[in-house]
């Protein structure tokens, strides 16, 4: 009697144990993902979404309309077709109407440089906008005829450059390591016999998935950065993403070929065709679902990376124009957020990153739900 | 009829011709991984080993076993990095590996699906967040947390550091464990049952200790995350130049964060030792991957004798 109230204590224990295990594993989620949207959702609007990181300050040359001069609405620049609006001492362009010139500005390589709501006009002819009225502004904007000289500022604060380059980024690192990755995987899965080059091709695998990504970042930095001179680019970045995200590619790949029955193989064979046309016409439409799945997995992690990414495509806030040299480099969400933590110690712009980077995760966790699930459910009708 | 052959037997051979092409493509491409990894260990060694060898070498025995950091005036210690990092990762597995494992328990044993079908796209999720927001979320909760109730007044400290890699290596941990906890036949919980044992008593006699392998390896996998973990840990870990920790609120500067704080300004020999202490921490991942793969194998073949 008195053992079996000890068992049923003993027990009791335990079980209270597992289930605050498991409640304090839920209760961590909700406290990083409260604590994630409590200091970024105040700095998340729509701004922050469609803006630049920096302000751009440009010089443009604007062609002006005629002014008639009936037109007295306040802030109403006639001559440009601009409303303007004074906001914390700076004059910024509140609306712009169809036809209005400002649309056809060029700068000053003569390339267009079409003005936009929100810009800020420091600078008009001669006149400087540093503390100036509206009725003074409105004034300098609309003095003498034909052609001004404008210098405007289109302010920043958004994260733009950093969505861009993580899209070129993971678009990059998918046509180089995607491809690799199921080649390898069809090698492993279809014509590789036991021996040792499998062996050493499967500890190589092991080994890689294993190397943390900080070592990957110093590879890429010695290699590719220095080696191959790429300077800190989006290539030199994609490329030392690539060789860490093989593992996932082919691991994930290769369980999906495995899950092809073995009687499609046969029957292909059966019919005469050859084991390439065996491979491309039915092992892969069948296997796609899961090479997908895959990518999307990679996705994630290319998504979720710093340590890799940092030293090899750097952290600097623009939008690359090249693959390789100095205006390649290029910071996605992920190293910008880790730079305002580390320069800036900017916890609530860097929880705003957050709260965009955990939407992307949760986006695509459940896209590859939803790809799994269809599969599933095609095989096993 | 002659030329209908010749033409089969060109159209043939173009076939072998493509087949035994793309045979050499497929081998390339699973060569590569091979390639990557000599690659990798061969620039980062070599450049890690630079300072250890020719004029002017830096002792190899003082780098290894020194307590102090301090480039400027080239002093390069960092055994009190690796004692913070193998320090830090122990924390982690004794704080982390029960609570994954019970949760795994109750996933795999307990919760009746409605309850899977919410806590496991959580660990998912969990498994998904990227280092850095584990990393903010240490400087903004659990550092300012300790600050609070810390002798030293600092929330920057070893203790910080376990709490975040103790929750970053939870993913991990769970669904390793839940899988081979899954993995162990109905038979043995039966006959548990049938013994007259209770639920309790067979999932912590029976059922855990059949899966004692597949644990293992989810730990040491969780070990391997812990050590390399760079982002997360260097926001939180206080980064001292010196001195071994002493208590759990002492500051620690882990192996990872020592070479990402530096890199972006280091040069010449700053810069090789820091490949060093990369070198370093390889040479315990590759132990790490050793012993795990070493594991993994074993199950492999308990697997193939069931």
């Amino acid at each position: 009697m008195i053992k079996n109230s000890n068992t049923k204590l003993k027990d009791g224990i335990a079980g209270g144990l597992i289930y605050l295990s498991a409640t304090i594993t839920v209760a961590i989620l909700i406290v990083i993902i409260g604590f994630v949207l409590y200091k970024g959702l105040p700095g998340i609007n729509l701004k922050f979404l469609t803006r630049m990181w920096d302000d751009v300050t440009t010089v443009v040359d604007v062609n002006r309309n005629n002014v008639t001069g009936n037109n007295t609405e306040a802030g109403y620049v006639e001559s440009l077709g601009i409303s303007i609006a004074l906001e914390d001492e700076a004059v910024v362009i509140k609306s712009i109407d169809n036809d209005s010139p400002v649309k056809d500005a060029v700068n000053v390589k003569k390339v267009p440089y079409a003005l936009k709501k929100g810009d800020v006009i420091g600078k008009a002819g001669s006149t400087n906008f540093k503390n100036i009225t509206l009725e003074e502004a409105k004034l300098a904007l609309n003095e003498g005829t034909g052609p001004i000289k404008m210098k405007v500022t289109r302010p920043g604060g958004g994260i733009v450059p950093m969505l861009v380059s993580t899209i070129y980024i993971i678009g990059l690192t998918l046509i180089i390591a995607a491809p690799i990755g199921i080649c390898a995987a069809i090698y492993l899965n279809e014509y590789a016999k036991p021996g040792k080059t499998l062996n050493i091709i499967r500890f190589a695998i092991q080994n890689l998935a294993g190397i943390p990504s900080i070592i990957y970042g110093l590879f890429g930095m010695l290699v590719f950065v220095q080696g191959f001179k790429m300077s800190y680019s989006i290539l030199a970045g994609s490329f030392t993403l690539s060789i860490m995200l093989l593992p996932t590619i082919i691991s994930t790949t290769e369980e999906t070929l495995k899950e092809v029955p073995r009687t499609y193989r046969e029957s292909s064979m059966g019919l005469g065709a050859t084991k390439l046309q065996t491979i491309s016409k039915i092992i892969i439409p069948s296997a796609l679902p899961g090479i997908l799945v895959a990518i999307i997995l990679s996705i994630g992690r290319i998504v979720g990376e710093s340590a890799a990414l940092i030293w090899t495509a750097g952290t600097i806030a623009q939008i690359p124009k090249t693959l390789v040299g100095s205006e390649a480099a290029a910071a996605t969400l992920t190293t910008k957020m880790y730079w305002l933590i580390k320069e800036t110690a900017d916890l609530e712009q860097a929880s705003s990153i957050a709260v965009v980077l955990i939407v992307l995760v949760i986006a695509l966790n459940i896209l590859s739900k939803f790809i799994t699930r269809r599969f599933l459910k095609k095989r096993t009708s | 009829m002659n030329n209908a052959n010749k033409e089969k037997i060109v159209a043939k051979r173009q076939k072998d011709y493509k087949e035994k092409v793309f045979h050499f493509i497929f081998l390339v491409s699973a060569l590569v991984s091979v390639l990557s990894v000599i690659a990798i260990i061969v620039f980062v060694f070599s450049k890690g080993l630079k300072p250890f060898f020719g004029e002017g070498a830096y002792s190899f025995f003082d780098f290894i076993t020194g307590l102090k950091w301090d480039p400027g005036n080239d002093v390069y210690g960092i055994f009190y990095m690796i004692v913070g990092s193998v320090l830090a990762t122990l924390g982690a597995i004794v704080l982390g590996v029960p609570i994954g494992l019970l949760t795994a328990v109750f996933i795999a044993e307990i919760a009746p699906k409605k309850i899977v079908a919410i806590i496991r796209p959580a660990i998912e999720l969990l498994a998904g967040i990227p280092s850095v927001i584990y990393g903010a979320f240490g400087l903004g909760v659990i550092v300012q947390l300790i600050k609070k109730v810390s002798p030293t007044g600092q929330g920057e400290s070893l203790l910080a550091v376990i709490c975040v890699l103790a929750i970053m290596i939870l993913p991990t941990i769970i669904t390793l464990s839940e899988s081979s906890l899954r993995a162990v036949p109905k038979s043995y919980r039966e006959a548990s049952y049938g013994l007259g044992a209770s639920k309790i008593q067979t999932i912590f006699k029976t059922v855990v200790p059949a899966a004692k392998s597949g644990i293992l390896s989810a730990t040491v996998l969780g070990i391997g995350r812990a050590i390399g973990e760079t982002m997360a840990v260097m926001m939180i870990a206080g980064n001292n130049i010196g001195g071994l920790p002493n208590s759990i609120w002492s500051k620690i500067r882990p192996l990872t964060s020592n070479i990402s704080m530096e890199m972006s300004y280091a040069s010449g020999r700053h810069q090789d030792m820091l490949f060093a202490t990369g070198v370093v921490l390889f040479i315990f991942i590759l132990v790490i991957n050793t012993v795990l793969i070493r594991l993994t194998g074993k199950m492999g073949d308990e697997g193939s004798k069931k």
